[in-house]
C-alpha cells in the first residue's frame, strides 16, 4: 500500500509523509572496529537523497556491510554523525539469512506477510520466479532461490527504508535485471539501498552510487550517477560512461 | 536402534567378563573372589526375578528424576538465554554450583530428607541436571542470527520463537543429550541407593557387597546394563521421531 503522503517533484528530490525529505547524510562518521589496525572509517561524509533504488559500491573489506548496519543502528559510530530523513521504518536483508526450517517457503511468507499486502506477495513470487517452490522447504532451494524468496518477505513489510545486502546474489544476470525492475516500478516511493559488486548492475538500473573508497582515501566516498534504467537496454555510451565513472570513483 | 545398543551393550558386558575370568584363570583365584561361569549361572536363576524386579523400580526412579532434571534445565536455560544481567547472573550460577560434585551433597540430603523414595529421586535428578543445563544453556544462549535477524528488525520476534528457532536449530544436540542423560540419572538413583537408601538395584548393590558376592554383582550389572541399553534406544527413537516430525509437519508459529 502507498503511503499517501509520497509525493514526488521538487527537482528529483522526493518528499515523504508530512512533507519530510527522504535522505541518509552521514557527517564526519569515524568507526576503529575492534581488534582492527586501521579504522574501517575516518571521516566518512555523503548524502544521498530518496526515494528511488540506489547502489552502495566499492571492494571487499571497504566497509559496505559495516555502513548498512550503522545506517540500521546495529552499530554507532565512535564519532560522527548518521542522520536520516523521512525513513522511520528501516529494514537490512543481507544474503546469508535462512528461514526457519519447521515450515515450508509458502507458508512462511503467508505467515509473515501482513494481510493487506498478500496480493503484493502473490505478484512478487511470481515476478522473482519462485512460485515453484513455494511448497518446499528453504533448505532445498538453490542459493539464487533463497536470496529470493528472503528478499520478498522484506518487501511485503512497512518500511521506507530497505538496505540489500548482495540479496541478489547467486540470481542469473536475466532475473536480476527483472527483480530490479519490478521493484523499481512497485516501489517508486520507497529508498532502497544496493549492495553489490556488479559495476554493471549498478551503473544501469541505480539512481545514484555510493563507492566507498576505503579510510586512506580522501574523500572516503563518492556519490555519482547511474542510469537509473527500467530494464530498457542502455545506450552504450552512456553505459560506458557511467561505468567509467564509477569505477574511477574506487 | 534397539537392537544395535543391545548388542553394542552385550560385547562390553562379554569382554568384561571374559577379562575378570581371565583374571580368576591366570590368577588361580578362588570362586569366593571371583566366581566361574557355573556359579554365575546358577547366581543368576536364584536372584533375577527379584533383581529385574529392584532394577526397574530404581529405572521408574531415574525416568522420574531426569523428566524433573529436564523441566528445570530448560527452564533455567530459557531464563539464562538473555544476555541481560538476570541471564549472564544465572550462567554464571549454573557453571559454579555445577562444578561442585552432587555426590558430596548426598549425605545431607539423606540426613535432611531420610532414605525413602524422594532422596533417590533429588539425587537422580540433580545427577542428570547439569550436563543436561550446560547444554540447554550453551543452546539457548548462542543467537541463530541468520534466522532471528528477519524477526528482529521487523519487530515480530517474541520469547517463544526465540526459543522454537534455537531449540530447532540444535534439536539433535537436545536430543542427543537427553539421551545420554539417561545413563546419568540412572546412575545417580543407583549411587542414591548404594549410599543410603531401602531399594533399588543400587541397594541390591550394597548388600552383595557386604556378602562380597561378585555373581550378584555381575547380574545387576547385566540387568542395568539392559534396561539402560532400552531405555536409550527409545529415547533415541523418540528424538528422531520429533525431528522427522518437525521437518514434515507444515505449520508453527513463523
Amino acid at each position: 500500500m502507498r503511503p499517501l503522503g509520497a509525493v514526488l517533484t521538487l527537482t528529483g528530490i522526493s518528499r515523504y509523509k508530512n512533507n519530510k525529505l527522504m535522505q541518509i547524510s552521514c557527517d564526519d562518521i569515524a568507526l576503529a572496529l575492534v581488534g582492527a589496525e586501521t579504522p574501517i572509517f575516518a571521516a566518512l561524509n555523503f548524502n544521498l537523497k530518496g526515494p528511488g533504488f540506489h547502489a552502495l559500491f566499492g571492494p571487499s573489506g571497504v566497509g559496505k556491510t559495516t555502513l548498512a548496519r550503522l545506517l540500521i543502528g546495529q552499530m554507532r559510530p565512535d564519532s560522527g554523525g548518521i542522520r536520516i530523513d523521512g525513513c522511520p521504518r528501516r529494514l537490512y536483508a543481507y544474503n546469508l539469512e535462512r528461514l526457519p526450517g519447521w515450515s515450508s517457503v509458502g507458508r512462511h511468507l503467508e505467515k509473515i506477510t501482513p494481510a493487506s499486502q498478500r496480493p503484493r506477495c502473490a505478484e512478487l513470487a511470481a515476478a522473482f520466479g519462485i512460485e515453484p517452490v513455494l511448497g518446499q522447504r528453504f533448505a532445498r532451494l538453490s542459493l539464487g532461490q533463497k536470496n529470493r524468496v528472503n528478499l520478498i518477505r522484506y518487501l511485503v513489510q512497512d518500511f521506507e527504508l530497505l538496505i540489500m545486502d548482495e540479496s541478489l546474489a547467486n540470481v542469473d544476470e536475466r532475473t536480476r535485471g527483472r527483480i530490479i525492475t519490478t521493484i523499481k516500478t512497485l516501489f517508486p516511493d520507497r529508498f532502497f539501498l544496493y549492495i553489490s559488486h556488479n559495476a554493471i548492475e549498478v551503473a544501469r538500473f541505480c539512481r545514484q552510487v555510493l563507492v566507498l573508497r576505503g579510510a586512506h582515501r580522501e574523500p572516503q566516498a563518492l556519490t555519482v550517477p547511474g542510469l537509473d534504467g527500467n530494464g530498457e537496454a542502455a545506450p552504450p555510451p552512456a553505459m560506458e560512461k557511467a561505468l567509467l565513472t564509477i569505477m574511477n570513483a574506487i | 536402534m534397539l537392537a544395535r545398543r543391545i548388542y553394542q551393550f552385550l560385547i562390553v558386558y562379554a569382554v568384561g567378563l571374559a577379562l575378570l575370568l581371565g583374571l580368576k584363570y591366570l590368577a588361580g583365584l578362588s570362586d569366593y573372589v571371583i566366581p566361574g561361569p557355573p556359579l554365575i549361572w546358577q547366581t543368576f536363576h536364584e536372584v533375577y526375578g527379584r533383581y529385574t524386579a529392584d532394577t526397574l523400580n530404581t529405572f521408574s526412579v531415574a525416568v522420574f528424576g531426569q523428566v524433573i532434571s529436564i523441566g528445570l534445565a530448560t527452564g533455567i536455560g530459557i531464563l539464562g538465554r538473555q544476555a541481560t544481567w538476570f541471564g549472564n547472573f544465572v550462567k554464571v550460577a549454573a557453571y559454579n554450583v555445577q562444578a561442585y560434585p552432587i555426590v558430596a551433597l548426598a549425605p545431607i540430603i539423606f540426613i535432611l530428607l531420610g532414605d525413602g523414595f524422594i532422596t533417590r529421586l533429588v539425587i537422580a535428578a540433580m545427577i542428570c541436571y547439569f550436563p543436561l543445563l550446560l547444554v540447554v544453556l550453551g543452546v539457548m544462549g548462542e543467537p541463530v542470527t541468520e534466522i532471528e535477524h528477519f524477526y528482529r528488525i521487523t519487530g515480530r520476534m517474541r520469547w517463544q520463537l526465540e526459543v522454537k528457532i534455537r531449540a530447532f536449530e540444535n534439536l539433535h544436540k537436545l536430543t542427543t543429550v537427553v539421551a545420554g542423560s539417561a545413563t546419568l540419572a540412572m546412575a545417580g538413583t543407583i549411587v542414591a541407593e548404594f549410599i543410603a537408601a531401602n531399594a533399588g538395584i543400587g541397594y541390591s548393590i550394597r548388600i552383595a557387597l557386604y556378602q562380597s558376592d561378585l555373581g550378584k554383582i555381575l547380574i545387576a550389572l547385566f540387568l542395568i546394563g539392559i534396561c539402560l541399553s532400552v531405555y536409550q534406544a527409545l529415547l533415541e527413537w523418540a528424538g528422531a521421531q520429533v525431528h522427522r516430525r518437525w521437518e514434515t509437519i507444515d505449520g508453527g508459529a513463523a
